[in-house]
């Protein structure tokens, strides 16, 4: 009853006419800028946009970077094309090490296992890698430690 | 009566702190249990009993170029918190923001190199040799290719939130129509950013509703300044929104030129580190989760999986709302989330 009482003596609002009216324009205009965006024209002026951007962007993003390389390299720092190399080389050591380690805790469940062979399978749950992305992993870790 | 300034000024305080804050995410007690790379696969704290929960774990994969604590946005609208509470043995695969030197990351790095290792931790861990698959949006990819090219590692649900797979609608794909090769310039984008900024993404998303994201979104929070209830919410739903990562090169490349461009998946041309990914390979259990409002990932794109997998046990369930609403959204708790226990749970025994 109370709470009636309270919705019937809500004060007036003076905006809510126009909030009213306001929400009905969003509506409208919401609906309009879809279609817009949706149309032909929206994606090659956007892809124009962009295209331009990159463009003009270029020659100075270039010019940034070979003056960023020559100054790394005359002051003997790594450059980032180097840290780069170097993280995904570690990449690549830490999926080896994440085999081997699964490779202990799979030899050290099959010993507990041997050792009490009463006890119910749940220690046979460390599975080998698949064959194919193991394979790659060595073949691409090899192939970058020759570089 | 209270004063209108003081009432004014109480209300500017809020959208000040709301708009300069971050708001308390991600709160779920949980563990990091493996680590590769940028990639983290968390396990959340059991609340239930050992003997009382379900024995197959299940292992949730957002998408690449969002973070994943949408998956547990805010204590009591987490859908996390709630499916450790029905006695799951929940883990979270986080991709993490990857840096220059993962710009060549690809679907292939991501679903043969990371998903099975994290698997495989989980399997550890967890001591069952099954276990189910959540993925959503760009995760659902991932998790679709990778249960094509491991059927047998173990997989026994699936369940896909509000995934694109089928990119032969074009007309029906605002994102297919801006991506097009006669507009949009793959090569000269990734030559100047590597990696597709989290940026650029974000105003992709944005731009598809324009009003709604840019000035609507903005009044409905001024219209509720006096509701602690829609401003919280409204802060978690923002913090996550303006946290934006960047997609890898290469898997950006494959999502624009073979998927939204060529629509490998489903015709069955996609090759992956030299496997075809055939979706009629999948025969774990499928359940797949439609936004009917989602304009990201309309129906169209997640709905002829179904045909194309072998699993004998599917099941499309139809949510009215938008691709994260039907997950973070204020009926997700009364709707999505009850059904995917209800789904998983007969499942999971």
């Amino acid at each position: 009853m109370a709470e009636e009482a309270g919705k019937n003596n809500k004060p007036f609002d003076p905006m809510e006419p126009w909030r009213g009216m306001r929400d009905a324009y969003l509506d409208t205009w919401a609906k309009t800028m879809v279609e817009m965006v949706n149309s032909e024209a929206y994606s090659q002026a956007t892809g124009a946009m962009l295209d331009t951007y990159l463009t003009v962007s270029a020659p100075f993003r270039e010019a940034v970077e070979k003056a960023m390389l020559k100054t790394l390299e005359q002051l003997a720092m790594p450059t980032r094309n180097d840290v780069i190399s170097i993280a995904e080389r570690m990449t690549n050591i830490e999926m080896r090490l994440d085999d081997l380690d699964a490779k202990i805790d799979q030899l050290l469940a099959r010993s507990a296992q041997s050792s009490k062979p009463a006890v119910g399978a749940s220690t046979s749950a460390v599975r080998a890698p698949q064959p194919a992305a193991r394979k790659k992993s060595r073949a691409r870790t090899a192939r970058k430690g020759r570089k | 009566m209270t004063d209108p300034f003081i009432q004014t000024a109480n209300r500017l305080q809020t959208l000040t702190k709301v708009m300069s804050t971050k708001a308390q995410i991600a709160q779920t007690p949980k563990e990091l249990v493996w680590a590769l790379n940028k990639a983290k696969l968390y396990r959340y704290t059991p609340v239930v009993p050992a003997e009382k929960r379900h024995p197959v774990p299940l292992l949730l994969v957002f998408a690449l170029m969002n973070r994943p604590y949408i998956l547990d946005l805010r204590p009591g609208h987490s859908f996390v918190e709630f499916m450790v509470k029905q006695g799951y043995d929940v883990y979270l695969l986080d991709w993490g923001a990857p840096g220059p030197e993962d710009k060549k990351l690809k679907f292939d790095d991501y679903t043969l190199d990371y998903m099975p290792r994290a698997i495989r931790k989980m399997k550890a861990i967890s001591g069952s040799e099954e276990f189910s698959l959540l993925g959503w949006c760009i995760g659902a990819i991932l998790t679709s290719i990778y249960s094509a090219l491991r059927p047998d590692d173990g997989l026994r649900n699936l369940i896909l939130l509000t995934a694109p797979l089928d990119f032969s609608n074009k007309q029906g794909m605002t994102f297919s129509k801006w991506v097009d090769e006669r507009y949009f310039d793959i090569d000269k984008v990734l030559a100047a950013f590597g990696n597709m900024p989290g940026e650029m993404i974000d105003y992709g998303a944005k731009a598809l509703k324009p009003v709604e994201n840019y000035v609507t979104n903005y009044l409905k929070l001024w219209d509720n300044l006096d509701d602690p209830r829609v401003v919280e919410a409204w802060h978690a739903m923002n913090t996550w929104v303006t946290d934006n990562v960047p997609l890898a090169g290469g898997a950006f490349r494959q999502l624009i030129v073979d998927l939204y461009r060529h629509d490998k998946l489903m015709k069955g041309e996609l090759v992956i580190r030299g496997e075809r990914v055939d979706l009629h390979n999948i025969r774990a259990n499928l359940l797949t989760v439609i936004a009917e409002g989602d304009h990201i990932t309309p129906p169209c794109q997640s709905e002829p999986i179904m045909a194309k997998v072998s699993s004998e046990d599917k099941e499309v369930f139809r949510v009215n709302g938008g691709h994260i609403g039907i997950m973070a959204g204020s009926g997700a708790a009364k709707l999505t989330w009850p059904h995917i226990n209800h789904w998983l749970a007969a499942r999971s025994r």
